[in-house]
């Protein structure tokens, strides 16, 4: 058709499934630290640890991937309708978007939350706080953080599903974004 | 409701601090200080993992503080504080901090300390030695105290002292979590006093 590659290059879908396997696998420690009770807290502090490190990491892959982005053309598609298309273009950009303001609004949830901890990359690099804690503002921010995150990973189960529908129909999407 | 407090509390006020601010106008008659949460605060910390510390309150207790009529340099202070009414700002701590492994408040209700404050003085540190009993365990416990402000208030001035000491949770049976929480525990109080 035209000079477009006809697939995301290796970086790019390489980084599609680790920002994905990150996710998922925040959202899971998510689920733990807040089940987990405080009297085990050695576990539900590792556990908080281990959410805000992925969900940074999210942030970091997502970054790279939006560069990336800008920086090639994306691969041409055909089999799907130009509506199809459109819808999809919107979820992906819906999704970009919450991928860099659910690990935001974590980083300041964190930081607002009434009991100071701090943000810690793998408990070794540390990551600066900007807000003092404010127990008003993290009732706003912590369901806040917790909606966009949840809106999140229905969109992504969303859109995977339709990734799969549209396989099947043997429109090469696994092919472009295969790992 | 600080200032009711404090003006209840000017019954006692010709004991221990006119000797001890100025003691030129020592007359020790009335030699007792009442103190509990409307006027004074006691708060804990503790490091974990070397990484960070956190800072609790103890929010009932009621202590005593008496001149020692002969020493107008020494008093005799004694505490008592509620274990229950513990607040540690993380959701579940406080259930934790009174349950079995921590203070256990079911069947030890109350901490106790008392002590001996020497050498008061109005300028520089001064030492309070005596004993903690936690969990009905009682352990020697001291702690380093100074006058940190004197300020003019309607009802009069006001001392503010704070006092500082450590604690090894162990001593008193507090063992768990000691992967994650230091064994050493700082306590700090601070008092007003209407003087
Ligand atoms: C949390 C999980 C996921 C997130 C956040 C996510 C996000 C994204 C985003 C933002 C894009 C658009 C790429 C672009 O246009 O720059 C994309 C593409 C894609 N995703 Fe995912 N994804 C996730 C999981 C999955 C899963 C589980 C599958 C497969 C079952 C999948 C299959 C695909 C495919 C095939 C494409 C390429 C579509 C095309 O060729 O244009 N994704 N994903
Ligand atoms: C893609 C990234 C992230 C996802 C998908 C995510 C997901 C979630 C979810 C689902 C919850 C609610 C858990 C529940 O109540 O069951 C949550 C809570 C939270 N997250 Fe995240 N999160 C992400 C990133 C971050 C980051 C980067 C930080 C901090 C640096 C963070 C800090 C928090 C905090 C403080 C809470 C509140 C926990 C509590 O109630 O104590 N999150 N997150």
């Amino acid at each position: 058709m035209s000079d477009a590659p006809d697939r995301w290059s290796l970086a790019q879908r390489r980084l599609h499934w680790w920002s994905a396997a990150l996710v998922v696998l925040t959202g899971v420690l998510a689920v733990l630290m807040v089940w987990l009770p405080f009297s085990e807290m050695l576990a539900k502090f590792l556990a908080y640890q281990l959410h805000k490190t992925f969900g940074l990491l999210v942030f970091s892959v997502v970054l790279a991937r939006l560069a990336l982005r800008a920086l090639r053309p994306a691969p041409a598609l055909e089999g799907l309708s130009p509506g199809v298309l459109r819808l999809a273009g919107i979820g992906q950009a819906g999704m970009y978007a919450l991928l860099l303001a659910v690990p935001v609004l974590g980083w300041l949830a964190a930081q607002a939350a009434a009991g100071p901890v701090p943000t810690t990359i793998f408990l070794v690099i540390p990551v600066p706080h900007v807000l003092d804690p404010n127990p008003a503002l993290y009732a706003w921010l912590r369901p806040v953080h917790q909606v966009a995150a949840y809106t999140l990973l229905g969109l992504a189960a969303l859109h995977a599903a339709l990734a799969v529908k549209h396989h099947r129909q043997g429109v090469p999407v696994f092919r472009r974004m295969g790992w | 409701m600080r200032r009711a407090h404090l003006r209840r509390m000017g019954f006692y006020r010709r004991a221990l601090l006119p000797v001890l601010l100025a003691p030129a106008i020592a007359r020790a008659q009335q030699t007792t200080w009442l103190l509990n949460q409307d006027n004074a605060q006691i708060g804990f910390s503790a490091r974990h993992l070397g990484l960070f510390s956190s800072h609790g309150r103890f929010t009932r207790f009621e202590a005593r503080l008496e001149l020692d009529a002969t020493r107008t340099t020494d008093a005799l202070v004694e505490g008592r504080i509620q274990t229950a009414a513990v607040t540690l700002p993380f959701p579940g701590a406080e259930d934790t901090l009174r349950s079995p492994t921590y203070f256990d408040s079911a069947r030890f209700p109350e901490a106790r300390f008392s002590g001996r404050a020497v050498g008061i003085t109005d300028a520089g540190a001064f030492t309070i030695n005596g004993r903690m009993r936690i969990r009905d365990i009682e352990q020697p416990f001291a702690m380093t105290a100074r006058l940190a402000e004197r300020r003019r208030e309607s009802q009069g001035d006001v001392a503010r002292f704070t006092a500082s000491g450590q604690v090894q949770r162990s001593a008193f049976g507090m063992v768990a979590d000691r992967t994650f929480t230091a064994d050493a525990i700082s306590i700090s109080v601070e008092v007003q006093l209407l003087v």
